[in-house]
């Protein structure tokens, strides 16, 4: 069984993401499942990034640490991950930062500057990164330090270029030095640098060459290398992408028309995918139609309370309508929620959440905005909320999202979070099953009768749709009559909030339970680990481990939190002697709905504030505690 | 066939105080929208929270109404997805350019062919009088239990500092010039902008209607060959005199069409040129599905991700 971990770390803006992609890639090359996430400051340059990977020939569910090696780039990687690295693994390391002091780091975060300080005091050494390297050499960690500046000089004699223009090689450089000591050869490696930039010479060449430089000097200091063998998946075509790509895919192929959005992170790199796709080639649609390549409208807008309101429009228009965003834009998209809600305006949003409140950490991950989802918005405003727990669910839930919006003509919000956003995972063509979805309008007429009414009152809540342009009409934010005509009258006003609450329970009834919620692993399992969205495989991947070692539990995973599926909840929930809630938030969001739709206690609970993703070792931890004794409220705490 | 006024009205009641401004601004918006014979099927009118918003229930067309300050993002995504529809904005100062003022300027730098029409009464009425954006300051409505201590936007020169490639102001009880300038900024290709200055009688005991007819002149009739129409370069030569007029807002006020630029693309064209067929398939009208299946599948489409193995 082939199970890595590795750490690429160096300076934002340095190319670490890029070189993170291509030693995941290479290991895709392979044959091999991959994870990959990146961690970044908010910052454009300078501060200290790293790109965190997981490699399996199994399906490679969950990051963790300690991990097999770590490529620090520069001086602060070492330093910042030296907890990281296994007994056995390896550090690659640049020769020339030895004497750098953890003190004289200006990007470092001040509070891990006294901490290493404090550290190395305490074992009488200064806080270098040679005593670094030092002490992970006692830990048993091999070490393998590369003289980065004359390899960079080497690569730019080969190419008769000057050192300032191919100075990013320098991650290619590290990256196969440090896939060297887990067995990738070069093939890969270029195959991998290939795919990352396209055949675009100009940035292929100083790569491939700066790959081949470090391969040379590898193979010169430690001998011809030894081969991992080739994973299970080679041979056909697989798509890596992150959360962020599956989702702005899934909504291109699902029938997006019109998409809104207002830079923030980590929303934004959907919005761009979408944008860079905007004039698309779709296939059948594209042939019927006669047109080679069909348009979307993708425009920024002046704020997120435009973006929302101009995609409400585009959608009572008749466009198939998003936006996306993150926690802080969401709050400014509260009201125009409610209007859609008053209105019946099918439009989804996209919320990505990160680790608030406020501006909190921007670029970090967090499932904060559960409760804000559910209950945005004044006044009563039902509404569908549907979590993803993967990537794979990600792409359904996008195009579902969308019927949904348009049967129930209702706002709904496909919650994810950063850490989906920036994770890369490997697919295969049958990931992603179009043939398993359709794609449904609801109740829509185009040619609306004369006397036509916007909200009329029907037994399952359900008005027919006529889009705006089609007859005339009012879609209206003040209570209404059935025509759409602002009324105070008690008796309209109550004959709509009946007709929406009925439009709700028809939600409710309409969505199979098997899409609302997932039970994982053993059903009998008397222990039942209750959670929603992003950690849903690494706590799948933690149940492995915890089945390795002979203990049964199964994993109820909330899919839909709006219409709540409490009849359900509540059977399994009963069933179960211990129920332990995975939440990445203080307050125990999930729970708290639990018990205000069922009555029933979550009495433990593994939660991760940190802002840094959940390990499935972690959550292994965090059981076992529990377990062993009946701890309330485990905290975990990994990442840098 | 040829439409009346009156087919433009609503069987709504029309719920504003006796004498009010909007009144005269609504007879002009109907005998436009006739004149013009627009279908009131193709007719979008939008208005956010106010007096003047509710006219959507009082216009027939394929209306909405949003939430305060928001009718001219609701309106833009409505336009954008089907430019072929005719959308207008109405509004009161308040919600376009207190609440709204962000886009306000916004539509003006995107040039989408809609037309806004501020009636502009200076107060917030459904509230009970107080100042609106408009209001100058140090003056004292009888609502305000103090002189204003915030001093008033200039309509005009921010939609021209946004951008609007049609700017004009209207007196509202003047029917019949307002119904020609509405029907020229609905004609105008792109973002279109009426300053429809609107006594209030309720709250407004300052920017009466004695006030405004004191004061308020057309800038065609002062000068017979004023132009305001932009055709190119040799036109700019214009401008500094159109800011002067633009500025001009004291014992006299100017009323009519301050400027009209001719030579800018609307985002509709630029969306079509980027994107051609975009005006023959927008995001409202066009299929999205083969029979309900999805069209592709997204390893045909996504071809930068894939890597082979």
């Amino acid at each position: 069984m082939v199970d890595l971990s590795f750490i690429i770390g160096g300076p934002q803006g340095g190319g670490v993401e890029s070189a993170g992609q291509i030693a995941l890639k290479a290991f895709v090359v392979k044959g091999y499942n991959v994870l990959g996430t990146r961690e970044y400051h908010s910052n454009i340059m300078g501060a200290h990034s790293y790109y965190h990977v997981r490699v399996r020939d199994g399906p490679a569910r969950a990051l963790r640490t300690p991990v097999d090696l770590v490529v620090a780039i520069d001086a602060e990687s070492v330093l910042t991950h030296i907890n990281d690295v296994r007994e056995g693994g390896y550090l690659v390391y640049d020769l020339d930062s030895v004497e750098t002091d953890a003190t004289k780091i200006a990007s470092m975060e001040p509070s891990l500057r006294s901490r290493l300080r404090r550290f190395f005091e305490s074992i009488n050494m200064k806080p270098t990164v040679g005593s670094a390297v030092k002490v992970l050499e006692e830990r048993g960690v091999r070490t393998v330090g590369l003289p980065l500046k004359d390899m960079l000089k080497k690569v730019s004699e080969t190419l008769g270029a000057p050192i300032a223009s191919i100075a990013k090689t320098v991650n290619v450089i590290g990256l196969t030095a440090g896939l060297y000591t887990l067995g990738v050869g070069l093939e890969y490696i270029v195959k991998a640098v290939e795919a990352q930039f396209g055949r675009r010479p100009k940035i292929l060449a100083p790569n491939v060459t700066a790959a081949r430089v470090a391969f040379e000097f590898m193979e010169w200091n430690f001998g011809s290398m030894k081969e991992l063998p080739d994973g299970p998946h080679r041979g056909r075509v697989r798509m890596v992408a992150s959360g962020n790509e599956v989702v702005a895919m899934a909504k291109i192929v699902g029938g997006l028309t019109f998409e809104t959005f207002y830079p923030i992170t980590p929303a934004s790199d959907e919005a761009f995918y979408i944008e860079e796709n905007k004039y698309v080639e779709l296939g059948e649609l594209s042939r019927r139609l006669g047109l080679d390549r069909l348009p979307i409208v993708v425009l920024q807008t002046e704020d997120e309370i435009s973006a929302i309101n101009m995609a409400i429009g585009a959608a009572v228009a008749g466009a198939r309508a998003a936006t996306s965003t993150s926690g802080p834009g969401f709050s400014l998209m509260n009201e125009a929620i409610s209007m859609a809600v008053e209105m019946e305006a099918p439009v989804v949003v996209t919320l990505w959440m990160r680790a608030g409140p406020s501006t909190g950490i921007a670029t970090r991950t967090g499932q904060q905005d559960l409760l804000h989802a559910i209950f945005s918005g004044h006044g009563d405003t039902p509404k569908i909320v549907v979590a993803s727990g993967d990537h794979v669910e990600a792409f359904y839930d996008a195009i579902k999202a969308f019927n949904w919006a348009e049967m129930f003509q209702t706002p709904v919000i496909h919650l994810l979070d950063k850490y989906l956003a920036s994770t890369i995972t490997v697919l295969d063509e049958w990931d992603l099953d179009v043939s398993r979805i359709s794609i449904n309008r609801g109740l829509r007429v185009e040619s609306p009768p004369e006397g036509y009414k916007r909200y009329e009152v029907t037994d399952n809540g359900i008005s027919p749709f006529a889009p705006l342009g089609t007859t005339t009409m009012v879609a209206s934010s003040l209570e209404h009559d059935e025509y759409g005509f602002a009324s105070e009258d008690p008796v309209d006003r109550e004959a709509m909030v009946e007709k929406r609450l009925r439009k709700f329970e028809t939600m409710a009834k309409s969505i199979p339970e098997e899409e609302k919620l997932s039970v994982h692993g053993d059903p009998d399992a008397r222990v039942t680990i209750v959670s929603f969205g992003s950690t849903k495989q690494p706590i799948i991947s933690a149940m492995e481990e915890l089945e390795r070692e002979g203990v049964r539990v199964k994993f109820l995973q909330l899919r839909i939190l709006s219409p709540f599926p409490s009849k359900t909840v509540s059977e399994i929930l009963d069933n179960s002697d211990l129920i332990i809630g995975v939440e990445a938030n203080s307050m125990g969001q999930l729970a708290f709905l639990v018990r205000a739709h069922t009555g029933i206690e979550v009495g433990h609970l593994i939660q991760k504030f940190n802002a840094r993703p959940f390990y499935d070792v972690e959550i292994v931890y965090g059981v076992k505690r529990v377990l062993s004794e009946g701890a309330r409220r485990v905290v975990v705490s990994g990442g840098a | 066939m040829v439409r009346r006024w009156a087919d433009y009205k609503t069987e709504a009641w029309v719920q504003w105080c006796p004498g009010c401004g909007d009144f005269g601004i609504l007879t002009a918006i109907h005998r436009a929208l006739a004149e013009l014979d627009i279908d009131p099927r193709r007719l979008v009118v939008v208005g956010g929270i106010g007096c003047s918003s509710r006219s959507v229930y009082y216009i027939r067309g394929s209306n909405m109404h949003v939430i305060h300050g928001r009718s001219i993002p609701v309106a833009s995504g409505v336009k954008l997805a089907n430019p072929e529809l005719e959308v207008v904005v109405v509004g009161g100062d308040g919600d376009l350019l207190g609440i709204g003022g962000g886009h306000f300027v916004a539509l003006g730098r995107r040039n989408i062919d809609i037309t806004v029409l501020l009636f502009d009464n200076a107060v917030y009425g459904l509230t009970k009088g107080q100042a609106g954006p408009t209001l100058p300051a140090g003056v004292k409505t009888k609502a305000l239990p103090y002189p204003n201590v915030q001093d008033r936007v200039n309509p005009l020169i921010l939609a021209y500092a946004s951008g609007y490639t049609f700017i004009a102001r209207g007196y509202a009880y003047h029917v019949n010039q307002l119904k020609d300038l509405i029907k020229a900024a609905i004609e105008h290709r792109g973002s279109a902008f009426i300053d429809i200055l609107q006594p209030c009688p309720t709250y407004n005991d300052m920017m009466t209607k004695e006030w405004y007819e004191e004061r308020i002149y057309y800038l065609n009739e002062e000068d017979p060959l004023w132009d305001p129409r932009i055709r190119g370069p040799g036109d700019y030569a214009k401008i500094p005199r159109i800011i002067e007029k633009m500025l001009e807002f004291g014992d006299r006020i100017p009323l009519g069409v301050f400027y009209q630029d001719l030579t800018k693309t609307t985002l509709e064209d630029r969306f079509e040129q980027q994107m051609p067929g975009y005006r023959k398939a927008p995001p409202a009208l066009r299929p999205i599905s083969v029979d309900g299946r999805v069209p592709v599948h997204p390893f045909k489409v996504f071809k930068d991700k894939l890597v082979e193995t």
